[in-house]
């Protein structure tokens, strides 16, 4: 009897690793680039579509991962430290043997829409291809004449240095079967141009969902929560569908001044999103920006209400007023109007108007670095207060200025404040 | 309309201060300035950058920390205990000046300063390090780094810095402990 279960066990678990092993050939991986990219681009047409390119580059924000901080344009090297180790962007800089010099029309094709490098390697899905899979092949091309016409960088790419099983690409084939859905946002003819326009901007381009939209536990974006907001590195990548850009206060004019300058009534773009402004949406058309602001708002924005105060306890007010009159007001301003080019508005800061406190306490524990934005402006340095107030305080500011000026009546903790010194 | 105030209390080197009304919304610098006559502390650029308005924060537990005055709600002292760059130097009995502070009398002698609208947040900083080097010494390859680290965020428009620079390391050199090996 036990040996008959044994065997079956053993034939069972030989079964998985065969199916797996299978899976993982990359054999039932469906392609979306046809045969008819295997074909060059002629030099002149090469050399018609590198503008376009620079655009499109532009706008899909390839410079933010490959090209690292003080190092040359496109070469890589960028770290992304992720929880399960270090992931290394690689240089497409149009060199032959370091980059992508050797890369054919069709190979650049695969590795953007495929996720499959020259040789068949599998691409860690840090590269967004699961977004990029929905640009159009005109547009991949335009991108592929651009990069191959910069300056080609003798920079080696370096290894990456992922935990077991991370380190193992062809699982990333098994990934692929359940994370690269088929047309997972198809144009809808009774929208407008300018909506269906931005629904190409914002998913495919702009690959918001990538950061805004949660993962499930197999690390693939859940569309059914398409733009409903996740924790991005300990900060809060916003929900950004229609109802909560207006709960943060966004109408189209405020969100396409925020994508463009970084900056808007709502507060300064931060962290990760304060480059994707920097490197790709500053530079995106007027029409892109209207496009995105259509896809997201909706053609019939909703209608935006100011935030109320919210009740809270006297002696939360007093205590929490009395914190942000100590340290705060000097740069805010007393009644949270901000200084131009020294300190945002608190009073409309959407930081304050989002659901978790989480981005909120994370600036005032641990501050935020000066930063020059598009155009003109630029915001000093904010100082982290971790080790000047207690948790006790912490939580009286941002209990009262979430409620008198976000309109969130619930009171944040002490023991939340702990948790996120962390 | 009247400005609101509350009754401010606080140790002011060394001594105790008030109960005094405030205004709820004072900066500390002009409560230095104008209510206790302490003009050491200057305003600069008011919003927190050029550190010509820093003073120093005791903590209970021993350590010091720099603030600046002109960023920093008066009420925030409440109860605490401060240094301005006033209670530097040795004084007798009746306030008279006895002798400058090691920092101080340094810094003269280098010539470190021209105008002498940043030398106090110099002071206040060099100071707030020493006393950091006096618990926590640094390797003698650290210093130069750990001065610039320390001193690196006060603005200075007249003499650029090095001798500055120099006055500090000559100090701590020159006091036993602060460095090791």
């Amino acid at each position: 009897m036990i040996r008959r279960t044994t065997r079956v066990l053993l034939a069972l678990l030989v079964l998985v690793v065969a199916l797996f092993a299978v899976l993982a050939s990359g054999a039932f991986e469906r392609s979306v680039v046809g045969s008819e990219f295997e074909q060059a681009l002629a030099p002149e047409r090469m050399r018609e579509l590198a503008d376009k390119g620079r655009v499109l580059v532009d706008a899909a924000d390839c410079y933010a991962c490959h090209t690292d901080r003080d190092g040359p344009a496109w070469a890589g090297g960028l770290a992304l430290e992720l929880p399960v180790g270090i992931l290394r962007s690689t240089n497409i800089s149009p060199d032959k043997e370091f980059g992508i010099g050797n890369w054919t029309r069709a190979e650049f094709h695969r590795a953007v829409r495929d996720g499959i490098g020259k040789g068949g390697r599998h691409l860690y899905p840090a590269m967004p291809y699961a977004s990029y899979r929905a640009l159009h092949p005109e547009d991949v091309d335009a991108m592929y004449a651009f990069l191959m016409s910069r300056e080609p960088v003798r920079q080696p790419n370096r290894d990456n240095s992922l935990v077991f099983p991370f380190n193992l690409r062809p699982l990333i084939a098994v990934w692929n079967l359940i994370a690269l859905p088929r047309d997972p946002f198809p144009a809808e003819s009774s929208r407008s141009a300018a909506w269906n326009r931005g629904n190409y901007v914002v998913n495919a381009l702009g690959h918001c969902g990538e950061c805004h939209t949660p993962r499930n536990l197999m690390m693939v974006v859940d569309n059914s929560r398409h733009l409903q907001g996740a924790a991005v590195e300990g900060i809060e990548a916003p929900d950004i569908t229609a109802t909560g850009l207006a709960a943060m206060g966004f109408e189209p004019v405020a969100l396409k001044r925020f994508m463009r300058e970084g900056l808007a009534p709502q507060g300064a773009a931060t962290h990760q999103m304060f480059d994707v402004i920097k490197h790709s949406t500053q530079h995106w058309s007027d029409a892109d920006l209207s496009a995105m602001a259509s896809y997201l708002l909706g053609d019939l924005p909703p209608v935006l209400k100011a935030a109320e105060a919210a009740a809270v306890k006297p002696e939360v007010t007093a205590a929490g007023r009395e914190v942000y009159l100590g340290v705060c007001a000097g740069c805010h301003g007393v009644e949270g109007e901000g200084v131009p080019n020294v300190a945002v508005a608190l009073r409309t800061n959407a930081s304050l108007r989002l659901e978790s406190p989480r981005n909120f306490l994370q600036a005032v524990l641990h501050g935020l670095p000066e930063q020059d934005f598009p155009g003109l402006a630029r915001m000093q340095a904010m100082p982290g207060f971790a080790s000047l107030l207690t948790d006790q305080e912490i939580a009286n500011l941002a209990s009262w200025m979430r409620a008198a000026w976000g309109g969130r009546a619930q009171d944040v903790s002490p023991a939340l404040v702990a948790k996120a010194r962390r | 309309m009247s400005i609101a105030t509350r009754p401010l209390s606080l140790t002011v080197n060394g001594r105790k201060v008030g109960p005094i009304d405030v205004p709820d919304s004072m900066m500390m610098l002009d409560f230095l300035n104008e209510y206790l006559n302490l003009t050491g502390a200057r305003l600069g650029c008011g919003i927190g950058v050029c550190h010509a308005c820093t003073i120093i924060l005791d903590r209970p537990d021993g350590r010091a920390e720099e603030m600046r005055t002109c960023i920093t709600g008066a009420h925030f002292f409440a109860d605490k205990s401060i240094r301005t760059v006033e209670a530097h130097a040795e004084r007798d009995a009746q306030g008279n000046l006895v002798k400058l502070a090691p920092v101080q009398q340094a810094f003269i002698e280098h010539f470190a300063f021209q105008c002498g609208y940043c030398t106090s947040g110099f002071v206040t900083g060099a100071t707030v390090l020493i006393e950091r080097l006096k618990r926590e010494p640094v390797a003698r390859k650290d210093l130069e780094r750990t001065i610039t680290e320390a001193l690196d965020r006060h603005i200075c428009r007249c003499t650029g810095y090095v001798r500055y620079y120099e006055a500090v390391r000559e100090v701590v050199l020159a006091t036993p402990g602060l460095v090791k090996g």
